[in-house]
């Protein structure tokens, strides 16, 4: 191997790793507030490349479907809810919220999609479209779960990624697509090429991981959010709304997640069921990051990313095993040096 | 006055026997494909096509019992063993992939019920066993595709070559048969890469055969993840040959692949290019049919060369059934045998991806005819010379 | 017959009539059915009960039915040779990828199962031995005593009579010695290792014996279907069976059959009637299959299983039988003198200093009381002694012999009970299974020998014990009922209970008084004086001073992690450092 195909196979590897990253940080980052293993994320990265493709294609994309269909879900068990609650008169606002914003986000959506949409606009057009199924989904398939255990969570978390994966195969249908760069420009490096659009992914997942890093280690808000994964009835005690926190983290993770799918577009192809080895391997990195760590998380899915990269080079067909079989020891060291605080079933 | 009522009831209770059977007679003919999991653009079109297909077969009524196994072995054998209890059929197609089809083979065989594969391998038909004298296929072996691609290298001066293909069923089998190709044409293949279907780059494997430096490269994979190696290729400035196979004859590879695909040669069945196949050729007219029907419901340039293995099927059970159908009645172990026997005594049939002529030791039945090698022009699939 | 009774033999009676009598699909789906609840139920043991989550089982399987595959179809082997060499493989790579996996905590274990699952089955579709992503064909059918199971009804009957074997030994694995000690391994694992268990030990013959489960699944399978390829022993099928486990109810050996029909006939029965909903055209299976199982989770958290338990009402338990004690614990070799000596024992937490040179005595024989105000360190002292922390420095000794830096369950050996200072029972056991467990060391079934009902005497004799243990401590009435549904107060009684079926030479009690009623607190302070009577020496930390006045013979007083005072009550209740400190000051 010499030094250009080293680079490039290093390029390859951090361009892929940054995009794990940002899905570490969102299994991250669901984990810390909900206790909810989030594998459905990598179905929400494709649904972010798959809607840009549609917009692309300047048709509406069927994402505007699943909004219509999930806002009317939780609309219906808000009314219920409310019902239950006796708290008829709060029915109107709920409504407002749970289906009247996402049904008005998907008419502008329907209006805006021509093929004369501007690129960047497509882009917003796309996260407005994807990033509310976040909230939407915590509402309807989580919320009432909240107590549960991590287990049955977990669980829930897998029946969901069915139904999504199930759902993407009927709007994007069997075949993939590929999204325009933001840039097709590259740059000289020392005799090798680095694309302007893969050091765009690296730097956005940079900032973001440290942005998070600051907001949940050194902001009150963030540290309140923390704080309810552990004790939800004491967070209410102080004030914070468990509901509130777990929707707002869903929607921010759905955020990157579709983020994630903008950003990966123009590299590979997405299919609808991309989605479950991308946020596989952001899982990874958020267990070596022992699910509370965002550096520690976007370390590890960087390690994924190299470690991937260098084994589709020298055993292409071993290369799944290869990865896999190396994470394992760096499982078992970092889960003999994090101090391990006992779940309390 | 007496004797006509009473020839008249015995008119009317014959006829009514005779409608009865008839109306029982109906044939069932079970399909297990997967429409969903990761075979699912090949079996989606495949099922497209079954719901275009007619319910009559020679003046009786056919019944098309579609099931879905999701590209998994356990549920094709279970789709297989409610077909053939349940559902009592008479023949069985499927399934799309071969693992699968290789899967039902013992099914149907303890059953003694035909099977009409849509899967490529030649293991399925072959060799010929107590088994395998049940199991048909109409998809062209890998063998046959690849050996059009090794004469067409051979023919234009390539000496070595490189493989990059799926790791999975269909990649294992084409490796397979082009080590075979490769190596009676005198071709060295001097590198061999893997990668999945959903893998977001293949960035190591591609810059591992280029820089070994083949004169082409053949990329084994099918639908729109052919793509994938191909731009890479490109970005990678690769100057070579590329081969494709016909897994990616539909659209779609055209979308995603775009200016970077211009030039890759495939082989691949006549009837996707059948409107450029000269007048005398038997394929245009079944293809144009086909295609024409195809269309009109999903669209145009819709067609895919999957869907046209499920009409090949349909065309050998539409010549067989009524020969099966002298011998016994539907729903009987003897039809089944009938079908059976009147599948492999197939004799020139022409269907959309060539012609068929079964044979008790050959149970694919095609020929050269049903290979014909295509390029890419500027997004569009032309003939290659 | 209990009403339980009789639903088991209508269950039975069912599980029979579909092979004689029922169509042959269902004989199918009965037969899939019985194959995913084997490996459920190692599921149900592994995660649902010992909390340890894997997603790996279906590459278990794989490896049990390529072994089979490859040496029937290859090497001509039978298929019963076959089965024990694949179960020897899956001993082998159980126990490796245990070891590494299982000192895993947290989180890092389903991660490690799924990256060992996808390893495996890349390897299974790599090599070329193993016939590749293609599979390998013709695999015989099995031949059982000259009789050919190529048709499914008789094949039924094979793969139904090892999973009631299978229910059976699991069955008799939780209520026995170790199933004990592996129900108190999810969020109890100090407790338990402080009675003993070697709960890394335990936690890897559980993931073997899941493992050796899935193994068996997957050599039926290549049997029944004559083929195999890597496809069913994915990530997709791992996932699939922890799914079933959990929706059929993890907690109880019948979720896994619960589970595994629900799972296999809601996917039928969409398969067969939602086209006739939606049409043909589109493929909704799976998203109604998924939203259904949201759907049921949140109406039933805990599985199906407990559902239908409750239309059956539980059967009584039966009488326990009188049988004679287990084998005493080995006394220690002092009878008189000092049996526990701590010299200059020193803890420090980074900068904190918990323990601070703290040295004192116990006599065998003796009521030592611990006192002193909060976080004067008594506790940290408390789990030095008990082995749940290591002392910095500084030695401490039982019967002559040092136990610092042991184990928890190396110093229980030696006779040590402990109470804790927050009540650690596991709640959905019973008092009696609760208190057997502190009877742990005194028995010595292991995993096998309860699987296969070979431990019943020393388990009558083990709850005997129990029994007997709860009857002294007045909770006879509380025999069979689930721990954690008793008041705290009682609940402290049991920990007590618990530790004396241990047979202790040593008691350390961690404020047994707190929570307790005047006249509970009186009981338990003549227990006490009895336990003493019978030669018991115990280490009492407490805060209620009466009690501590009138049962100790004499007291350490600690403040800020060093001793303040030593000595007989009275001395200490005139004491005026002790008065300034910690009782209130001179009045």
């Amino acid at each position: 191997m010499d030094l250009p195909i080293f680079v490039l196979l290093t390029q390859d590897g951090v361009t892929n790793g940054a995009v794990y990253a940002l899905l570490a940080l969102a299994l991250v980052l669901v984990f810390a507030v909900t206790r909810v293993i989030f594998v459905p994320s990598g179905e929400f990265v494709a649904y972010g490349t798959l809607t840009l493709a549609g917009l692309q294609l300047g048709k509406p994309p069927p994402t505007i479907g699943l909004l219509i269909g999930m806002a009317s879900m939780a609309g219906a068990m808000e009314v219920v809810a409310c019902i239950a609650r006796g708290e008829a008169r709060q029915i109107p606002r709920r409504i407002a919220l749970w289906t009247g914003a996402p049904l008005a986000l998907a008419a502008v959506s329907w209006w805006l999609a021509t093929p004369d949409l501007p690129f960047w606009a497509q882009i917003l057009v796309t996260l407005a479209l994807v990033t509310p199924l976040g909230p939407l989904l915590y509402r309807i398939a989580y919320q009432p779960l909240a107590e549960a255990s991590v287990l049955v969570l977990l669980i829930v978390s897998v029946a969901v990624h069915f139904a999504l994966t199930g759902l993407g195969l009927w709007f994007f249908g069997a075949e993939g697509s590929r999204t325009p760069a933001f840039s097709s420009a590259s740059f000289d490096l020392s005799g090798v090429t680095v694309s302007l659009q893969s050091l765009l992914v690296v730097i956005t997942s940079l900032a973001l991981i440290v942005a998070f890093y600051f907001f949940f280690g050194r902001t009150l808000y963030g540290k309140a959010l923390r704080a309810t994964a552990l004790n939800r009835i004491g967070a209410r005690l102080v004030g914070i709304a468990p509901n509130l926190a777990g929707s707002l983290t869903f929607a921010l993770a759905v955020l990157l997640c579709g983020f994630a799918g903008v950003l990966i577009g123009p590299f590979t192809t997405v299919y609808y069921d991309s989605g479950f080895l991308v946020s596989l391997k952001g899982f990874v990195g958020a267990i070596i990051g022992g699910l509370v760590s965002y550096p520690a998380a976007a370390a590890g899915a960087l390690l994924v990313g190299l470690l991937e990269a260098f084994a589709s080079y020298w055993a292409s067909a071993f290369k799944e095993v290869i990865v896999f079989t190396l994470i394992i020891p760096v499982l078992l060291w970092r889960s003999l040096t994090t101090h391990h605080h006992e779940e309390e079933e | 006055m007496h004797q006509r009522s009473l020839s008249t009831k015995l008119f009317a209770a014959v006829a009514a026997c005779g409608l009865a059977l008839t109306a029982q007679a109906q044939i069932n003919v079970g399909v297990t494909l997967s429409a969903t999991g990761p075979a699912a653009s090949l079996g989606i079109p495949e099922k497209n096509t079954f719901e275009l297909l007619p319910t009559t077969i020679g003046g009786q009524k056919v019944n098309w019992i579609v099931l879905d196994d999701g590209s998994d072995t356990t549920k094709a054998v279970t789709n297989t063993k409610k077909l053939i209890s349940e559902d009592k059929v008479d023949v069985v197609v499927g399934s799309t992939i071969t693992p699968n089809s290789l899967a039902m083979i013992d099914v149907v065989a303890d059953a003694e019920t035909p099977m009409i594969s849509m899967a490529a391998s030649a293991r399925i038909v072959d060799p010929a066993n107590p088994k395998t004298k049940w199991v048909f296929k109409t998809p062209q072996s890998d063998s046959l595709m690849a050996d059009a691609i090794a004469i067409h290298m051979k023919a234009n001066g390539v000496k070595t070559m490189g493989y990059i293909g799926f790791a999975d069923g269909y990649g294992d089998g084409w490796l397979a048969e082009m080590r075979r190709s490769a190596q009676t044409a005198g071709i060295k293949i001097v590198g061999e890469e893997k990668y999945n279907r959903t893998d977001a780059s293949v960035t190591g494997q591609v810059l591992k055969l280029v820089a070994a430096n083949p004169d082409a490269i053949l990329i084994a994979a099918a639908g729109t993840p052919g793509a994938t190696p191909q731009k890479e290729l490109a970005a990678r400035n690769y100057k070579g040959k590329i081969y494709q196979t016909h897994g990616v004859a539909n659209p779609d590879f055209l979308r995603v692949v775009g200016k970077d695909g211009n030039g890759t040669i495939l082989p691949i069945g006549p009837m996707l290019v059948f409107e450029q196949l000269p007048d005398t050729n038997p394929l245009k007219k079944s293809s144009a049919e086909y295609i024409g029907k195809y269309e009109a419901k999903y669209g145009k340039d819709s067609r895919s060369t999957f869907g046209g293995h499920a009409w090949d099927a349909y065309l050998l059970l539409s010549s067989a059934i009524p020969e099966a159908l002298k011998k016994a009645k539907p729903g009987t172990k003897e039809f089944r045998a009938a079908l059976r026997d009147a599948l492999e005594n197939t004799k020139e049939l022409v269907a959309t991806h060539g012609v068929y002529t079964m044979t008790p030791s050959e149970h694919n039945g095609l020929d050269n005819r049903a290979r014909t090698m295509i390029r890419i022009d500027n997004g569009k699939w032309v003939l290659a010379k | 017959m209990t009403p339980s009774r009789v639903a088991l033999l209508a269950f039975l009676a069912l599980l029979i009539a579909i092979p004689l009598v029922a169509p042959q699909f269902w004989v199918t789906l009965g037969n899939y059915v019985g194959l995913y609840s084997i490996v459920a139920l190692g599921l149900v043991l592994l995660t649902g009960v010992a909390g340890q989550t894997s997603f790996g089982q279906a590459a278990f399987v794989g490896l049990g039915a390529y072994t089979t595959a490859v040496l029937s179809v290859q090497y001509a082997v039978s298929p019963w040779l076959s089965l024990c060499a694949g179960l020897v493989l899956t001993l082998a790579l159980a126990l490796c990828l245990g070891f590494i996996t299982l000192r895993m905590k947290g989180h890092y274990l389903p991660l490690a199962t799924i990256a060992w699952g996808i390893s495996l089955y890349f390897l299974f579709g790599n090599v070329e031995l193993l016939g590749g992503h293609t599979g390998l064909t013709g695999i015989p059918a099995l031949n059982l005593f000259g009789l050919e199971l190529r048709n499914e009804r008789y094949f039924y009957f094979l793969i139904w009579g090892i999973t009631l074997a299978a229910l059976w030994a699991t069955r008799n694995l939780l209520d026995s010695r170790p199933g004990r000690a592996v129900r108190a391994l999810r969020g109890h694992l100090e407790m338990a290792e402080a009675f003993g268990v070697d709960a890394a030990r335990l936690k890897i013959v559980v993931f073997v014996y899941a493992a050796l489960l899935a193994a068996i699944s997957g050599w039926l399978y290549a049997h029944l279907q004559r083929f195999v390829n890597p496809t069913p022993f994915g990530i997709n099928q791992g996932i699939e069976y922890l799914f079933m486990a959990v929706v059929g109810g993890a907690g109880s050996v019948w979720g896994a059959v619960v589970g595994a029909t629900l799972i296999t006939l809601a996917k039928q029965l969409l398969q067969d009637y939602l086209p006739l909903i939606l049409g043909k055209s589109g493929n909704f299976e799976i998203v109604v299959f998924g939203i259904l199982m949201v759907v049921l989770l949140q109406r039933a958290r805990d599985g199906v299983w407990p559902w239908i338990a409750r239309l059956v009402p539980a059967a009584k338990p039966p009488r326990l039988a009188d049988a004679p004690p287990l084998p005493l614990r080995p006394q220690p070799s002092i009878t008189t003198g000092t049996l526990l000596d701590v010299r200059a024992a020193h803890k420090a937490f980074g900068g904190l200093v918990a323990v601070n040179n703290l040295s004192f005595a116990i006599q065998r024989g003796e009521i030592l009381g611990l006192i002193g105000p909060n976080g004067a360190g008594k506790s940290t002292m408390f789990n030095l002694i008990s082995g749940a922390l290591e002392p910095t420095s500084g030695d401490i000794l039982y019967d002559g012999e040092s136990i610092a830096g042991s184990l928890p369950y190396e110093i229980a050996r030696r006779g040590v009970g402990r109470t804790f200072q927050h009540v650690k029972l596991v709640p959905a056991m019973s008092v009696l299974d609760n208190v057997a467990l502190g009877a742990y060391l005194r028995g010595t079934a292991g995993v096998v020998a309860a699987a296969f009902a070979l431990d019943r005497a020393e388990e009558a004799r083990t709850k005997a014990e129990a029994a007997r243990a709860i009857g002294r401590v007045g909770l006879a009435p509380h025999l069979h009922d689930a721990a954690g549904s008793l008041p705290l107060g009682k609940q402290r009684i049991v920990e007590i209970a618990r530790a004396l079926a241990a047979d202790p030479a040593l008691l350390l009690l961690d404020e047994p008084a707190a929570g307790l009623r005047f006249l509970e607190k009186q009981e338990l302070a003549s227990l006490l004086r009895q336990l003493k009577g019978e030669g018991m020496t115990v280490l009492l930390v407490e805060h209620d001073m009466d009690f501590v006045m009138g049962l100790t013979d004499r007291l350490v007083v600690m403040e800020f992690g060093q001793k303040l005072a030593e000595g007989l009550p009275a001395e200490i209740q005139s004491n005026p450092a002790v008065l300034e400190a910690y009782l209130g000051g001179v009045a």
